[in-house]
């Protein structure tokens, strides 16, 4: 086993079966389960169409992911630090890009297991409306790479920042920033800072491809705008991480 | 070919100069002693030589190669026991071990980890979660960590914190027993004890410059050369004492505090002379006690900075 | 209690269902304002119409609206006058009176007096909320009045939406957190 599947192993065990793992586990699906029930105990949200049902909670899911994402990555070289448990990974005969790759484990075992719980939810509130499948498939290619992106810029944060408070204050402040088109909506673009805001923002993205996908009925194949400012969004994430790691000495 | 070798190494760590003029070498089969006081730069100085920090001047070799250009492979026959020494405390200190045998590309089956823990007294803890273990525990731990590969070298720092003496009596063997085999071993320790039961060979750092480097014997000999007295004081020094102005050219002042110095006089001279010169300068000398000597006397006058302009020794490895 | 209630304003709606058949509120518009004599002093008439901006096809969540005007056609002014929404579904073996609490919030006005002449207008905002045929009427009385003044009735049909289903949520949202704990809770007894 290469030594970045090893330790994306361990990240994975540590994220999924530890402690804080279940934890977070336990409150994604209460507030999935939550957001559901509002969907049938207010009348108000009652009557939202079940496309438009998907589409929030597709949202919702991509929100949850990318902010365990973000925690998680802090945690696996900030948290490691302060724990002392990350300079002997450090020592180990492993190349730097092995660990960082290893690193993001977490968050993809995080996020796999995040799409598992949220399916039935997803056919609990719409398996009676359109587009279900393809907007699935969506919040799978364009989720993924929202949420891995906010990984790295975990990694990048808690890598630069000695202090790992720091660094969760930071991130957590840009998250709800690039998550805010999930709450303004269709308001956001009413002005001309807000469409470039739109433009390129992968958040904005992702809804943007939801939107498409779910409400207008547009193929899944058709998104490769949003896909590209998702993508460029990881890539970008992952090279300040891998910059960051290179200078992490302790 | 040395195990490490530094030679007049400079570093900063951003804008801060941290480290000096360091020289530092271990061989194999040597164990050194890297000594020095709380931020002297032994820390820095370790991080510079396993490659993560970038020196800004002189050279390291680690393995032979460059440890910051050299990528991972310099420390493939590296074991390392750092301090703090962070575990992942949910699990088992097999599953451990077998984590770090998988990166280094060693055997991991459960005969050989359990080898290892046997090694170093972990055996009967084989099923506990590493997050209940103690201090010594997870020192004894953190050994068997460094070990995984059969390492050429061990850089250890702190290793006998929280041992007890039974378990730093053991490790002390384990030590000696792996120098015998060639394993070149630096210990940064401040329990000078482990230093003059282990090290043959010393290097002591002060305020990121090498103070003294070479065979702890030498070292020692080259202080005990000196007749060492502490004098107890009625009054102040005569003016200038502490710059050697009222200090004959055969004592040599080591320390100085209210009430009493201590002093160095040369064997040649004899103390009943040098007695009577510091006499007849003004010394309100009421008592003389010779002064212990050993490492802790050599530490305390390598590092204390109290002769103005005193000469670093010369290596005499 | 409730269930009489229930009856009696099923028998009463039988009649009028009879002369109804009139498949959409838009039709039912042309009908004549119904004018009736309240007790011996005083007369009104209550005109009630659809908006001209509702949709043509409603769906389960669009909102409709409807205005009322009521006239004092007498020549002296009724005093504490009353004026109602009622909404009844029409659908054939689903006939029943609908209670307006999820579909509207405005269910009736009172008016103190209203003169000789006068006429009060009202709007009747109204969220569909569930498919199905309806009709709505607006109904006036006074305090002294001795017979209830209808409106003409206003037919609409809603169109069904699909919508969350409750019985398919509510196994989920409860179903899963409660096996996701019963699975920690039974690898932390195997621990």
């Amino acid at each position: 086993m290469s030594p970045a599947l090893r330790i994306a192993r361990k990240e994975a065990g540590e994220l999924v079966l530890g402690l804080r793992g279940q934890l977070w586990l336990a409150v994604t699906t209460a507030v999935l389960s939550g957001f559901s029930l509002l969907l049938v105990g207010s009348k108000e949200l009652s009557l939202l169409d079940n496309a438009q049902v998907v589409y929030d909670m597709a949202g919702l899911v991509t929100a949850l992911g990318a902010l365990l994402a973000v925690i998680a990555g802090i945690d696996a070289i900030g948290g490691e630090r302060e724990r002392g448990s990350l300079l002997p990974l450090l020592l180990a005969p492993v190349p730097r890009g092995s660990i960082l790759a290893g690193k993001l484990g977490g968050p993809v075992a995080a996020w796999g297991v995040m799409l598992a719980l949220a399916a039935p939810y997803f056919w609990a509130v719409g398996s009676t409306g359109q587009n279900l499948v393809s907007g699935m498939v969506a919040l799978l290619a364009l989720g993924t790479p929202v949420v891995l992106g906010f990984g790295f810029l975990g990694v990048a944060l808690g890598a630069w920042m000695q202090s790992g408070r720091t660094a969760l204050s930071v991130a957590l402040t840009g998250l709800v920033l690039s998550a805010s088109p999930l709450l303004l909506g269709p308001s956001l673009r009413q002005s001309a800072i807000g469409r470039m805001f739109d433009a390129v923002n992968p958040f904005s993205a992702a809804l943007n491809g939801f939107d498409a996908v779910i409400i207008d009925s547009q193929g899944a194949t058709t998104q490769a705008g949003h896909a590209a400012v998702a993508v460029a969004w990881l890539a970008l994430t992952a090279w300040a991480a891998a910059a960051a790691m290179r200078r992490v000495s302790r | 070919m040395r195990l490490i070798e530094i030679d007049h190494l400079r570093l900063s760590i951003g804008e801060v100069p941290v480290l000096h003029d360091v020289c530092l070498e271990v061989a194999p089969g040597e164990v050194v002693g890297l000594l020095g006081p709380n931020g002297a730069g032994k820390t820095t100085t370790i991080a510079a030589a396993l490659g993560l920090l970038r020196p800004q001047g002189g050279t390291v070799r680690l393995m032979g190669g460059d440890p910051w250009t050299g990528g991972a492979a310099p420390r493939r026959h590296v074991g390392v026991l750092p301090d703090p020494n962070g575990f992942y405390d949910w699990m088992t200190a097999p599953d451990y071990l077998a984590f770090f045998a998988d990166l280094h590309g060693a055997t991991n089956d459960a005969a050989a980890i359990a080898r290892r823990m046997d090694r170093v007294g972990l055996a009967p803890r084989r099923g506990q979660l590493i997050g209940t273990f103690s201090r010594g525990m997870r020192q004894r731990l953190g050994l068997a960590r460094a070990l995984i590969g059969d390492p050429q070298l061990l850089v250890l720092d702190e290793p006998t914190n929280g041992l007890d003496p039974r378990g730093r009596r053991e490790m002390h063997d384990l030590l000696l027993a792996l120098a015998e085999q060639g394993v070149g071993i630096l210990l940064c320790t401040h329990i000078l004890d482990d230093v003059e039961r282990l090290c043959s060979r010393v290097c002591v750092i002060d305020a990121g410059r090498t103070v003294a480097q070479g065979l702890l014997a030498d070292l020692l000999a080259g202080q005990n050369s000196q007749l060492r007295f502490r004098l107890e004081l009625a009054g102040p020094l005569p003016q200038g004492s502490a710059a050697g102005g009222a200090v004959p050219a055969h004592v040599r002042l080591l320390h100085h505090a209210p009430g009493h110095a201590i002093v160095d006089i040369d064997p040649h001279v004899g103390p009943p002379e040098a007695w009577r010169e510091l006499f007849f300068l003004g010394w309100p000398i009421v008592a003389i006690a010779p002064e212990g000597g050993g490492l802790e006397a050599l530490y305390l006058a390598l590092t204390g900075g109290v002769v103005p302009g005193a000469p670093v020794q010369e290596r005499a490895a | 209690m409730k269930a009489r209630m229930i009856l009696a304003t099923a028998s009463l709606a039988v009649p009028l269902l009879i002369g109804a058949g009139r498949p959409s509120y838009a039709a039912s518009t042309a009908a004549p304002a119904v004018q009736a004599v309240v007790g011996e002093a005083a007369s009104l008439t209550v005109e009630f119409a659809p908006v001209a901006t509702n949709p043509a096809a409603p769906r389960m969540g669009d909102r409709l609206a409807f205005t009322s005007s009521i006239r004092n056609t007498g020549a002296t002014p009724v005093e504490g006058l009353i004026a109602w929404l009622s909404l009844v579904q029409v659908d054939r073996g689903h006939e029943q009176p609908v209670d307006l609490e999820d579909w509207s919030a405005h269910k009736a006005i009172a008016v103190a007096s209203l003169a000789p002449g006068a006429a009060v207008t009202t709007n009747w905002p109204m969220r569909l909320i569930q498919s199905g045929q309806y009709r709505v009427v607006v109904s006036a009385v006074s305090r002294a009045g001795a017979a209830l003044t209808p409106s003409t009735f206003v037919d609409f049909t809603v169109a069904p939406k699909p919508v969350v289903e409750s019985g398919r949520v509510l196994p989920v949202a409860l179903g899963v957190p409660a096996l996701l704990v019963g699975g920690l809770l039974l690898r932390r007894r195997r621990v």
